[in-house]
């Protein structure tokens, strides 16, 4: 690219000197182009039609002809640096090469600005400690027959209970029709031996007290909604058992809940 | 003074210099390029001659169905020859060679007057960088006497016959010619012949004809078509011999010595290179005889059998900028590689031109013109003028459109004239070719209107070609062009192609070149 900008600012009270030639006088700035300006005086009648000559050492450029295009051999690409040969015979090779760079690059560009995006947009959801705080590991072994432990987890109580034999066979015996939220014991267990069930009130949230009530599961004081071994809505204003979260027994002992 | 003329035959404005022998005077007379005039007048004449027939076929439709014997005999009056017709009754151009090698070709039209001239080919791509501008210098000696007759007594002898002397150079041709009644014919090859090759190139008259020199290269500078032409030039054929311009840069004019004048004549100008043409009141065997006469002793050896040839000339896609906020123009042409003068591909990309056309402010078709890029300049004020155009040179070419608008519709003129490029490669329709075919028929005919343009295109078509291509064959060529060759042939030439570019004038809105590289193709496809 070839750019001449044929105004300059700072410049411009010296290049007006060649114009000022025109009238006569010679400023010292341009001492090699006597001849130059000797014909600019014969033109004075006629305004060049470009308004500003560049000064150049040794000379002012007069005419258009005298702009040189620069070698740009130093950036052309190795098939193109013979002027005797003609462009078109690589113009495919070369256009081949250009495209498949771009192409390429464009494909990383967007894996590379899909990745940025990602990391920036999921950094605005949960963090480490908050997802750690969603999964509760609990020892199996600590808790024996019978009885009920409530752990604090995702700012609910959770009950894990170990249920007796007899406990087991009562519950899977019940018959769905009686019950108000029909689910049978199979559904809400991955092992029987464990009931594992959120312990909020499904009627309007308050804890229910374990080993309680008239069915041998859990009571809920407030109002009196009695809940059997199975975690299941037995008598009482809840609408709904109690919920069964997801959980997993990676071996025996441990069970991960969330 | 150099005049520059566009080269109507294949569209092109290509650059050249004219030199007139005055009377008086021993500088030449400025002329004004005639390219709006010549081409509103060739409109004129197409608008014309359209009126004419329709009425003609419409008044004798009419006639015949009536059966009346004395209409019938008033349509005899009427042109009888069809196209075709005239076509094939143009007289054959004769073509002789001489032992050494000298072609001599000529038509004889019946005129009473004859244009006889030498066409050389030699141009400014046959220079160096040290003796760029030499071709332009010659021509302004050729006419300051020879050795027989000096200044006074050729000027005499050329206006006692009221002839015109003149000459051009342009990048790959010189001419020599005259334009005279049919029965000076001898005296003008005699003159001729004196000028060509007993050419005086005395010293004082080189110094004085350098300060003529300068003073026309200041003045080329108010040409801006030339200028952006040359500049578009330089900047396409960049390190080649085509980049050069015909004129030469001023440092040259400054030392060319009489040594560099004569080795540049005893380098090109031998008789295999050269074409004695005539067209007009001339028979084709007198002229061979005075060819006999004074050409014999035009050499046909090259010192130390150095032989010039041309070696094929690098394209390169680039731009340049000659930005200046003060002019009230902007003039900007942009141009891809095109095809060579012997091509197969000439005649598709003349019609292909031919779509886009020409316009002028001064047209008054406005939003009814055929053209759908000329549609857009009028109805938007997008230019004050544009043309396609296509310079083809014996290896290469340029092909392209230049513009010349005001500083505020730079943008949209490239945008809609890339756009008219685009849909040539792709969206050509029947109906487009058709009503090319018509236009460049027309133009190519209407170029041949007298005998200076008939003797001009006998020159150049026996350098080109080495035969003069008779006006029968380019309309059948033309007629064998379809739709899809032209969008084949575009897309070879045009379609995601560097173009080149150059600028003059208020160009601040004149788009970065990648995205005028950019706009060489569609995405659609």
């Amino acid at each position: 690219m070839l750019s001449l900008a044929a105004r300059s600012g700072a410049l411009s009270p010296y290049l007006q000197a060649t114009n000022v030639a025109v009238n006569g006088s010679l400023k010292a700035l341009h001492p090699g182009a006597v001849k130059g300006n000797s014909l600019l005086k014969s033109s004075s009648q006629k305004t060049p039609a470009i308004s500003a000559c560049v000064s150049a050492p040794g000379g002012i450029r007069m005419a258009h002809t005298d702009i040189k295009v620069p070698d740009f051999s130093d950036y052309r690409r190795p098939e193109l640096l013979d002027p005797k040969k003609s462009s078109q015979e690589s113009s495919e090779s070369r256009k081949t090469f250009s495209y498949l760079v771009t192409g390429a690059t464009a494909v990383v560009g967007v894996y590379t600005a899909k990745t940025v995006a990602t990391q920036f947009i999921s950094s605005m959801s949960a963090s480490a400690d908050v997802l750690a705080m969603s999964k509760i590991e609990v020892k199996l072994g600590e808790i024996p027959e019978g009885k009920n432990m409530t752990f604090k987890w995702r700012g609910k109580p959770l009950f894990i209970r170990h249920r007796t034999e007899k406990e087991i066979a009562t519950e899977e015996a019940v018959d769905m029709a009686m019950l108000r939220d029909p689910q049978h014991d199979k559904d809400r267990v991955a092992n029987p031996k464990w009931i594992i069930v959120i312990g909020v009130c499904t009627h309007l949230g308050c804890v229910p007290i374990a080993n309680a009530g008239d069915y041998g599961g859990y009571y809920c004081p407030c109002h009196g909604s009695h809940y059997d071994a199975s975690g299941r809505i037995r008598k009482g204003p809840a609408p709904l058992n109690l919920e069964v979260p997801y959980y997993e027994f990676p071996d025996d002992d441990t069970v991960v809940v969330g | 003074m150099a005049r520059r003329h566009p080269k109507k035959t294949s569209n092109s404005p290509e650059p050249r210099t004219r030199r007139h022998h005055q009377r008086k005077d021993n500088e030449a007379v400025a002329e004004k390029p005639k390219t709006a005039s010549s081409k509103r007048w060739l409109k004129a004449v197409e608008k014309m001659a359209a009126s004419v027939c329709r009425v003609g076929s419409t008044v004798g439709r009419a006639l015949t169905k009536a059966r009346s014997p004395i209409l019938l005999s008033l349509r005899r009056g009427q042109a009888t020859v069809t196209y075709a017709q005239s076509l094939l009754g143009a007289p054959e151009t004769c073509l002789t060679t001489l032992d050494n090698g000298l072609r001599i070709a000529s038509e004889e039209t019946g005129h009473g007057t004859c244009t006889v001239g030498l066409w050389i080919s030699c141009g400014s791509r046959y220079e160096t960088e040290k003796n760029n501008g030499a071709g332009f210098f010659l021509e302004h000696m050729a006419f300051k006497g020879t050795k027989k007759h000096p200044q006074m007594a050729l000027e005499h002898q050329v206006e006692s016959m009221g002839a015109h002397l003149s000459a051009y150079t342009s990048r790959e041709h010189t001419a020599y010619y005259m334009k005279t009644l049919a029965k000076d014919l001898p005296k003008a090859v005699a003159l001729l012949s004196e000028v060509l090759q007993s050419n005086v190139l005395s010293e004082a008259d080189i110094e004085q004809q350098r300060s003529v020199v300068l003073k026309e290269l200041e003045e080329v500078e108010g040409s801006l078509q030339d200028v952006c032409l040359d500049l578009l030039h330089a900047t396409a054929f960049q390190g080649t011999p085509l980049g050069h311009s015909v004129l030469g840069p001023s440092q040259n004019a400054r030392t060319l010595s009489r040594q560099d004048l004569v080795d540049f004549i005893s380098s090109h100008y031998k008789a295999p290179r050269m074409v004695l043409a005539a067209a007009g009141g001339v028979t084709h065997e007198e002229l061979v005889g005075l060819a006999k006469q004074h050409f014999s002793g035009v050499s046909f050896e090259y010192e130390d059998d150095a032989v010039p040839v041309l070696s094929p000339c690098r394209f390169s896609g680039s731009e340049i900028r000659m930005r200046d906020d003060d002019m009230p123009l902007a003039h900007i042409a942009i141009a891809v590689e095109g095809a060579s003068a012997a091509s197969p591909d000439i005649v598709p990309l003349m019609v292909a031109n031919s779509i886009i056309g020409s316009y002028d402010i001064t047209f008054g078709g406005g939003k009814h013109l055929s053209s759908r890029l000329a549609r857009l300049a009028s109805e938007e004020s997008l230019c004050h003028s544009f043309q396609a155009f296509h310079s083809s040179y014996s290896d290469t070419g340029l092909l392209g459109i230049y513009f010349v608008t005001d500083k505020h519709h730079i943008d949209d003129m490239m945008h809609w004239s890339q756009n008219a490029w685009m849909n040539l490669c792709t969206t050509v329709t029947e109906s487009d070719i058709a009503r090319a075919k018509n236009a460049l028929k027309a133009s190519l005919v209407g170029q041949l209107n007298g005998t200076t343009p008939i003797c001009d295109d006998i020159g150049r078509h026996v350098l080109n070609y080495g035969r003069r291509i008779p006006l029968a064959e380019w309309d059948a060529r033309i007629n064998a062009v379809t739709p899809k060759m032209v969008r084949d042939i575009c897309s070879k030439y045009i379609y995601d192609k560097c173009p080149a570019v150059s600028a003059v004038g208020p160009i601040e809105q004149l788009p970065d070149y990648n995205r005028m590289r950019s706009a060489m193709y569609w995405l659609r496809f």
